[in-house]
């Protein structure tokens, strides 16, 4: 088994809200100061087969819901590979209105619905008000700091949330956050918020690390940068 | 009855606007917001109004700019025309606009009404003033805290448009100009390739989604960021071969650019500039305003808007540029122009919090759909950024840029110039850049004017 963490960048081009991209620089360079070598690739006709047992993690980042319908009738094809992936503990990191995609129902304003993957067992629908504000959860003992640009609502049915929120609306402005089946982890927290919560990305890693058994003790990396970031916001939303 | 209590509206708010000059108080911008108040569908009643000739402008960038060029362009081939020029687009603004230009029953006394329109307003005025042209300027991430995704607005640019519309659309941003499909007529305008056309290889760019079938948009060229010749990976939709309107030659140093046979020019000339003048030949065309008014127009066009200044400051050239937070086209602008400049110079970038809307925040995911690296090079000796909460985050996006961390400096204070800047002489370079959003605009104005006396 190689010891390369693959990542595969999923449609970089059709899930682009808000400079996510940022989160597949994060993997790069936080692998790279990790002293660990990590390959991404990025996936980007959305009618090509995806070749699951090649990746590691899967980053999927915030994306339109028109979007997200097309995504998931394609990867439906692949339901069968998909599960075995997740099933093998592998990693998906999906961000924002593309929580959408792996869960069950999505309800739109104009009173559509469509079919999410299913694999969180959560139901969407879209908001007709947008809300936007700082998020601010933890998970794992990890403070994590970011924004969101809530366009939909979730209700989690038996899903798990990922993390418990401090500040912010969250799925549907009650105490949770995000949600997490085996390692298929997703957070409203949009944008680039690996580059935000290196400790996130750097958690990801590890995991995908163990998951494929590989025995290299990760350098420490310097975060003062972004702790006095997560700092500054904390004490700017205290204010509000 | 409706009618009656319009007129008894109208009659009260230029009452209060004669009081309000009597007393020399600004209050005409108010007499919208009460007429609206006081009667929702206000803008309903008025007459004399040529539904031909009413002209919505609206868009993400370029909406205000646009919208005064081209009233100045039309009004200097001798048409009347009312506009609101106070960029009050929303449906007071335009009550306003209305209430200057009609007579005490309600008869508008123009021949044109040009209006820039807030994209959330427009479906709400539209049903109401079914004005038959709309031109959009381009439909990009702006304002996220209340727009979302762009996909938000164009649902409702969707439903605004009709089929008895004229659609005039940039031929190369593909979401804005795909609202075709739900226009009457659309004219397409545009602008050759130029000096300043770019391409992208890098791994960790990006492009969108196609409007029409969600495959990836691939782009063979770029004249501003999402903006180019461009063509869908999976469908057929592409940029048209020949666009009603194009611009060619464009000569950024001379400032003349021609379309057809026409030379033209200008005051202001960057590739945003350049397209608002491609829409505002293309709406000309239709009225048939020869290109003699409309060169007369660009040449004696001031734009009240423009977001530049430079100072001059113990000797140094300080170029403060300003973008609207939350914009990363505005932003990318910015960069633009400082990458441009290939001499050496210090970088500060200032962004803020955002505080619009309620509440507050500190976005800063934005700054991921910029690209810095391209002013990420040795000629920048310094890299300072400030602001109470966002300084690290900015500081941050240098670093991924690839800038060297020693020359970066954060200063996590609001608007405290003197030590913002207190360095500024000592530095080895006359070239300053600064980019801040609007917020600190006035005090860092004053820092430099107060500069400039004491030299």
């Amino acid at each position: 088994m190689s010891n390369i963490i693959n990542v595969g960048w999923m449609y970089p081009d059709v899930l682009n809200l808000h400079g996510e991209r940022g989160n597949a620089k994060a993997f790069e360079l936080i692998a790279k100061k990790m002293g660990i070598k990590l390959n991404i690739d990025r996936i980007d006709d959305i009618d090509e087969m995806v070749d699951f047992d090649k990746y590691d993690i899967l980053l999927f980042n915030a994306g339109e819901l028109k979007n997200i319908k097309v995504i998931s009738e394609k990867l439906e094809k692949q339901k069968k590979e998909l599960n075995k992936y997740i099933k093998a503990n592998k990693i998906i990191f999906a961000t924002g209105t593309t929580g959408a995609l792996f869960a069950r129902n999505i309800e739109r304003l104009d009173e559509s619905s469509f079919n999410g993957l299913n694999i969180l067992d959560m139901d969407v629908k879209e908001r007709n008000i947008v809300i936007g504000d700082d998020l601010y959860y933890s998970f794992n003992k990890m403070d994590i700091m970011g924004s969101q640009i809530q366009m939909i609502d979730i209700v989690l049915n038996s899903v798990k949330p990922f993390g418990n929120i401090k500040y912010g609306y969250g799925n549907n402005g009650s105490n949770n956050e995000g949600a997490r089946y085996k390692n298929v982890i997703f957070t409203n927290s949009l944008g680039p918020v690996l580059v935000k919560n290196p400790w996130l990305c750097e958690y990801i890693i590890k995991l995908a690390l163990k998951n494929k058994d590989i025995k290299i003790r990760p350098k420490k990396v310097n975060y003062d940068l972004e702790i006095n970031s997560l700092e500054s916001t904390k004490e700017f939303i205290e204010k509000k | 009855m409706k009618r009656l209590w319009f007129i008894f509206v109208l009659l009260g708010v230029k009452f209060g606007n004669i009081l309000c000059k009597i007393f020399n108080k600004s209050g005409t911008m108010i007499s919208g917001k009460v007429a609206v108040k006081l009667q929702k569908d206000f803008i309903k009643y008025f007459r004399g109004i040529d539904y031909n000739k009413v002209i919505f402008v609206t868009g993400t960038n370029g909406k205000s700019t646009t919208t005064n060029l081209l009233a100045h362009t039309i009004k200097e081939s001798g048409k009347k025309i009312a506009t609101n020029k106070e960029g009050a687009n929303m449906m007071s603004g335009v009550a306003t606009t209305l209430i200057k230009n009609s007579n005490l029953f309600g008869k508008f006394n123009k021949e044109f009404l040009i209006l820039e329109m807030d994209e959330r307003s427009l479906r709400n005025i539209v049903k109401l003033l079914p004005g038959k042209n709309l031109c959009i300027t381009n439909l990009q991430k702006d304002q996220v805290q209340r727009n979302g995704d762009p996909d938000f607005i164009y649902q409702m640019f969707k439903n605004s448009i009709t089929k008895d519309m004229t659609l005039f659309v940039n031929n190369e941003e593909p979401r804005s100009r795909s609202l075709e499909d739900y226009a009457g007529k659309t004219v397409y305008y545009s602008i050759e390739k130029n000096s300043k056309t770019f391409t992208k290889n890098d791994f960790y760019d990006v492009t969108l989604a196609c409007p029409k079938c969600s495959h990836k948009i691939e782009y063979e060229y770029y004249n501003i960021e999402n903006i180019g010749k461009f063509k869908c990976t999976n469908c057929n939709y592409k940029s048209v071969k020949k666009a009603n309107t194009t611009i060619k030659e464009i000569n950024y140093d001379n400032y003349t650019f021609k379309c057809g046979k026409d030379e033209y020019k200008v005051n202001y000339i960057n590739p945003f500039y350049i397209y608002n003048y491609a829409l505002v030949i293309a709406v000309c065309k239709k009225y048939g305003i020869i290109s003699e008014y409309i060169k007369k127009g660009f040449e004696t066009f001031k734009n009240p808007a423009d977001r530049r200044e430079v100072y001059k400051y113990h000797g140094k050239t300080v170029h403060y540029l300003r973008i609207k937070q939350e914009n990363p086209e505005t932003m990318q602008n910015a960069l633009d122009t400082i990458a441009r400049d290939k001499k050496k110079k210090a970088i500060y970038v200032g962004l803020y919090e955002i505080k619009d809307f309620k509440p507050a925040y500190t976005n800063t995911f934005y700054f991921f759909d910029c690209d810095f690296k391209k002013c990420v090079n040795n000629s920048v000796l310094k890299y300072v950024c400030f602001s109470k909460t966002v300084a690290y985050d900015t500081a941050n996006r240098m670093i991924y840029a690839g800038a060297d961390e020693k020359k970066i400096k954060v200063y996590d204070v609001e608007d405290d110039f003197d030590i913002i800047f207190s360095d500024l002489d000592s530095l080895k370079t006359d070239d300053i850049y600064i980019i801040t959003g609007m917020k600190p605009y006035k005090k860092i104005k004053a820092f430099f004017e107060k500069g400039d006396k004491n030299e």
